[in-house]
């Protein structure tokens, strides 16, 4: 079927048309690429196994509350052990704990990423340490010396490479640690942890409850799939809340592969959306230089009937056609390669915005074997469909009449045909590829434009992690929030200090709650509610808008107080919009608290505890004076007076004075933190938005060809039918009402499925129907103002010719 | 006169291409009657399809003044030569131009379909008598590509008669056809010339022009001669009428 004359003869034909070659090579190269970028994007993120050998069957299990996927050490250790009893179907077991670790060097503390582990976890990742040994089962038991290994990065930066390291000690977390192992270069499992030390948790010799939070680790056995594992799980889990329903009710658990686990609740939504959307993009742009292909087949129809007629087989004819299509669709996935090597590139650095810490070690964006592979498949499938429309156009067509000439009739009907299905097909397309696009990018604005009740300008936030070691007791805690409050009150470039367990915009602890006077069935009928504890003063230095009562006071200081000041969504889930101040709520979940009653002494405005688009945004708030309710985990923010650089400076001064093994990390500006929260679905919505320009694009030019093409292939019938008697204003009404009824035919389907597809990418952004069906309408009147323009313009032309003209068109 | 229907003064037409003028029509001046049968003929390219554009307001003209039953028609608005090209003119054309997606019936119909004083029942009506007499009824549900080239003339010649018109204007209305299906529609223009019909037909064929009663010789844009053809022109023919419809 392919010739190597046919070839060279398609090679002269491209160039002797410069401006199409460009033209469907760049549509080529536009489609291919965003393609082949999006699925190697994708592949990276959510697919692609870890860098270790069988980590195609390591999976991990975090917790499900209430529906909602958590991820990164969420199962307690007692939910964990039964799983690990009772699960079959898993080869090896293991779990971790991600947390992170001060560590005390010669210059001043450091905070890094640390991971609580079972001793076998590196086993687990088939990794053995570059230098030393991993962890024995004596170093895992409680009260055994202290031991640690060490990151690669650690190594070379703490320790400037030293290869006596194993033989020294640092202070991790207050307490003096052996360094027994350096992991090799790039390791940083599970995610970005730089030292590993043992868990030292045991289930038998704890109570429910008071074990740390971990996240499971495990190889699949042979045979055994994902779904047999989280079918085992649903079973277990729910006999487990049975159980012990004050502990776990709401609590199940799931398993997922490493990947996936990143992209949270919805990412099957999303990832489907995503892949739909690129699929559809290169699809429309196939069938665009399919029609380019299909308009050039059709101004050689003669040439192909004299080439039938000196006997030409019909393989060689859609051979012939077959190598531009080869040409075209090669040369632009060439180029569409190179795009997409560079996008990924760029990519590297934009995904490392997502997260407050490093970005995963696994995404590692760029050409791969992957990549490679959809590239030849994309390609192959672009050169099949681009070459099917021409080859479609050709084949049975009548061509000794087109040698007699005057056949218009004959290869008019199946032309009309197709021009017909194409115009529906990007009509449906676009519509698709446009209103999920727009869904997304409305749901990011929205998202990016939320309130969360908090004044986030000036304001500079800053971690504190107080060690077990050095505040063992509440007071220790208590006393060491205040001292840290008045000393930073006090410095210079800094004002309203608030130092909270977390501010709004972070996701928050939510344990069950119950109200006073209200009748609680069981154990399970508990509401949750995010609960924070924040110094006196925070709500009103946040900017947190008070709207009953009163905010926190010196009188609300003391461990044996007990006040609380909620949210309106507080009041107006639970007290039916009635005037809370002086009754009493109770924490149900305690986690080491005294239960009792704590007296409601103010309202304040809503604030979102989370992401604002995630389904906790309307979850309600208790905030607790941390005076009352000390906790480990710190979050200072501090209103800038100076430049920033000076007020970090006091930070980490004063806390030197107050405690030099106290590092204060993850320091940024509020709303860079704030602005974290929408990273990763900005650049989606980013991804999506110019899915939407090129879909526009493209469809605006496909369908204006396609119309254009048919009333041009139509123009003696305007003629025929103007010298019947036909007006032109006729003629025009006739011509949009063909054109709207192709728009109808492709649009319904299209609004359907791009109405699915923003439905789930609405569930996702938190957009809601009214968004979705304000979308579809506008998307709608868009593409159908697009295809009436297409259907007027030509005909305004057509229209230009004398009948007379018209009837003699060629 | 009453009787005159078409009036043609002093008409040019002058085509400009890239500085080159082409006077395809010079100073034409004529008259056509109701009920004549005219033919005008010429070679290539001496005019003859740009005169029948004239006159079936397919096209206007450089210069000169066109009365059409009485009216002139030189500068009236492209929407009243359409509505005129509708009422008074019924078209044949030589390469039978049926639109390929719409059946027999919807062809003969489609400009009825273009006037607002028919109902559908009467379009129907008016369809039905069409193709009656070219005998083509039974095929009213069949679209072009499945019909003979004599067939779709005669679908052609029903269109064009089925809005009843003042005129027929008909281009090389045999070009396509072989001698038989020739015959037989030069038939069928004789049968509706018999009934009343005011005919003007462009041709190169000798013999399709001896069917008609004047017969307008054109030559490099100029009429070179108008003549009455002898009235036993009928007598050449070897297919009648009525022979006619069943081919």
């Amino acid at each position: 079927m392919l010739n190597f004359q046919d070839f060279k003869y398609a090679i002269r034909l491209l160039s002797k048309r410069p401006g199409f070659t460009a033209l469907t090579i760049s549509v080529m190269a536009v489609g291919l690429g965003l393609s082949i970028y999006l699925f190697s994007f994708l592949n990276t993120m959510a697919f692609k196994p870890l860098p270790f050998k069988d980590a195609e069957n390591l999976i991990i299990m975090d917790s499900k509350v209430n529906g909602m996927l958590y991820n990164g050490g969420s199962l307690d250790l007692h939910d964990y052990h039964e799983i690990r009893t009772n699960l079959k179907g898993i080869a090896e077991f293991s779990a971790v704990d991600e947390t992170s670790a001060n560590v005390s060097g010669r210059d001043g503390a450091r905070r890094y990423n640390a991971a609580l582990m079972e001793t076998n976890m590196f086993q687990i990742t088939r990794t053995q340490p570059l230098m030393g040994r991993s962890f024995t089962e004596t170093e895992n038991q409680v009260g055994a010396e202290n031991v640690a290994v060490i990151g690669y990065d650690m190594w070379r930066n703490h320790f400037g490479g030293d290869p006596e390291v194993l033989s020294q000690s640092v202070r991790v977390n207050g307490v003096t640690t052996k360094i027994i192992g350096v992991m090799p270069e790039g390791y940083f499992f599970p995610r970005n942890a730089e030292i590993w030390m043992p868990a030292r948790q045991d289930a038998t010799q704890m109570q429910r409850g008071e074990g740390g939070s971990y996240t499971g680790l495990a190889h699949l056995a042979p045979g055994t799939t994902l779904a047999d594992i989280n079918r085992q799980l649903e079973v277990i889990m729910k006999r487990l809340e049975e159980r012990y329903p004050k502990t776990n009710n709401g609590q199940s658990a799931y398993a997922t592969t490493f990947p996936m686990s990143t992209m949270g609740n919805g990412g099957n939504a999303f990832l489907a959306a995503m892949y739909i959307v690129a699929i559809l993009l290169l699809i429309l742009a196939s069938i665009n230089v399919g029609n380019l292909l299909l308009s050039r087949a059709i101004e050689r129809s003669k040439e192909t009937a004299i080439r039938v007629a000196l006997g030409a087989p019909r393989s060689r004819l859609i051979g012939q056609m077959l190598w531009e299509s080869i040409i075209i669709c090669s040369v632009g996935g060439i180029i569409g390669l190179l795009v997409a090597a560079w996008g990924l590139e760029v990519t590297e650095s934009i995904t490392a915005t997502f997260t407050d810490d490093k970005p995963f070690f696994w995404w590692k964006f760029g050409v791969d074997s992957f990549t490679i592979k959809i590239f030849f498949v994309f390609v192959i499938g672009t050169i099949l469909v681009t070459g099917l429309l021409p080859a479609w156009k050709n084949s049975g067509a009548d061509f000794n009449s087109v040698l007699r000439d005057g056949t218009r009739g004959a290869l008019g009907k199946k032309s009309g045909r197709l021009n017909r299905l194409l115009v529906m097909s990007e009509v449906f397309l676009s519509l698709t590829v446009l209103i999920a696009a727009s869904v997304m990018v409305v749901g990011t604005y929205i998202a990016t434009n939320a309130d969360y009740g908090a004044d986030t300008d000036d304001v500079l936030t800053a971690r504190v992690r107080l060690t077990q070691a050095q505040y063992d007791t509440p007071e220790k805690r208590a006393q060491f929030v205040e001292v840290l409050e008045s000393r930073l009150q006090n410095t210079v470039g800094i004002s309203k200090v608030s130092i909270s367990s977390d501010l709004p915009g972070e996701y928050a602890w939510r344990p069950t709650v119950a109200i006073e006077g209200k009748e609680y069935v069981d154990e399970k009928s508990f509401p949750r509610a995010t609960y924070i504890a924040t110094s006196h003063n925070a709500l009103k230095n946040l900017g947190v808008e008070l709207r009953q009562g009163r905010y926190f006071d010196s009188s609300d200081k003391g461990l044996d107080k007990s006040t609380v000041v909620v949210t309106e969504s507080f009041v107006e889930r639970h007290f039916d919009s009635e005037s809370p101040i002086g009754k009493r709520i109770r924490i149900v979940e305690v986690d080491g608290e005294t239960p009792r009653w704590l007296t409601i002494v103010g309202v304040v405005e809503h604030t979102i505890q989370g992401q604002s688009f995630s389904p906790v945004r309307r979850d309600p708030s208790v905030f607790r004076p941390i005076s009352q309710a000390p906790r480990l985990n710190l979050i200072v923010a501090m209103k800038l007076t100076a430049e920033q650089t000076v007020a970090i400076r006091s930070l980490r001064k004063t806390l030197e004075s107050i405690d030099s093994d106290l590092p204060a990390y993850l320091i940024k500006p509020y709303q860079t933190m704030i602005d974290r929260n929408t990273a990763g679905i900005g650049f989606a919505s980013k991804i999506f938005l110019m899915f939407a320009i090129v879909a526009v694009i493209l469809a605006s030019s496909g369908i204006y060809g396609v119309m254009s093409n048919t009333v041009v292939q139509r123009t003696q019938e305007i003629g025929v039918k103007r010298a019947l008697g036909a007006s032109d204003e006729k003629v025009t009404r006739e011509f949009l009402w063909k054109g709207a009824k192709q728009f109808i035919w492709g649009g319904i389907p299209g609004l359907l499925a791009g109405g699915g597809l923003g439905f789930m990418l609405g569930q996702l952004m938190a957009t809601g129907v009214v968004a979705l069906g304000s979308i579809s309408i506008v998307i709608v009147v868009i593409i159908g103002s697009v295809v009436l323009f297409a259907t007027y313009l030509p005909t305004k032309k057509a229209l230009q010719l004398e009948p007379s003209e018209a009837l003699r068109y060629e | 006169m009453s009787n005159e229907l078409i009036v043609l003064n002093q008409i040019q037409k002058i085509f400009y291409t890239e500085e080159v003028e082409t006077h395809a029509l010079s100073n034409i001046s004529l008259t056509i009657k109701e009920g004549e049968y005219v033919s005008i003929s010429g070679p290539s390219g001496c005019g003859k399809s740009t005169l029948l554009s004239l006159l079936g307001l397919l096209d206007t003209s450089t210069g000169g003044e066109y009365k059409l039953a009485g009216h002139d028609v030189s500068n009236i608005s492209k929407e009243e030569r359409a509505r005129i090209r509708n009422k008074e003119i019924g078209f044949i054309f030589q390469s039978f131009n049926l639109i390929s997606d719409l059946d027999v019936e919807e062809n003969v119909e489609l400009p009825l379909t273009y006037r607002k004083d028919l109902s559908k029942s009467q379009r129907q009506e008016m369809v039905k008598d069409a193709l009656q007499k070219v005998d083509m009824s039974h095929r009213g549900k069949h679209f072009p590509s499945q019909l003979s080239g004599g067939q779709q003339q005669r679908v052609a010649v029903a269109r064009a008669i089925a809005g009843n018109p003042s005129i027929i204007l008909a281009d090389e209305p045999t070009g396509n056809l072989d001698s038989k299906n020739a015959q037989a529609v030069m038939a069928l223009l004789d049968k509706l010339h018999s009934e009343g019909a005011t005919i003007c037909m462009v041709t190169h064929d000798p013999r399709s022009a001896e069917r008609a009663e004047r017969n307008i010789d054109v030559l490099d844009g100029q009429v070179i001669a108008d003549k009455k053809v002898l009235p036993n022109h009928s007598e050449s023919t070897s297919i009648t009428a009525e022979e006619a419809v069943a081919v």
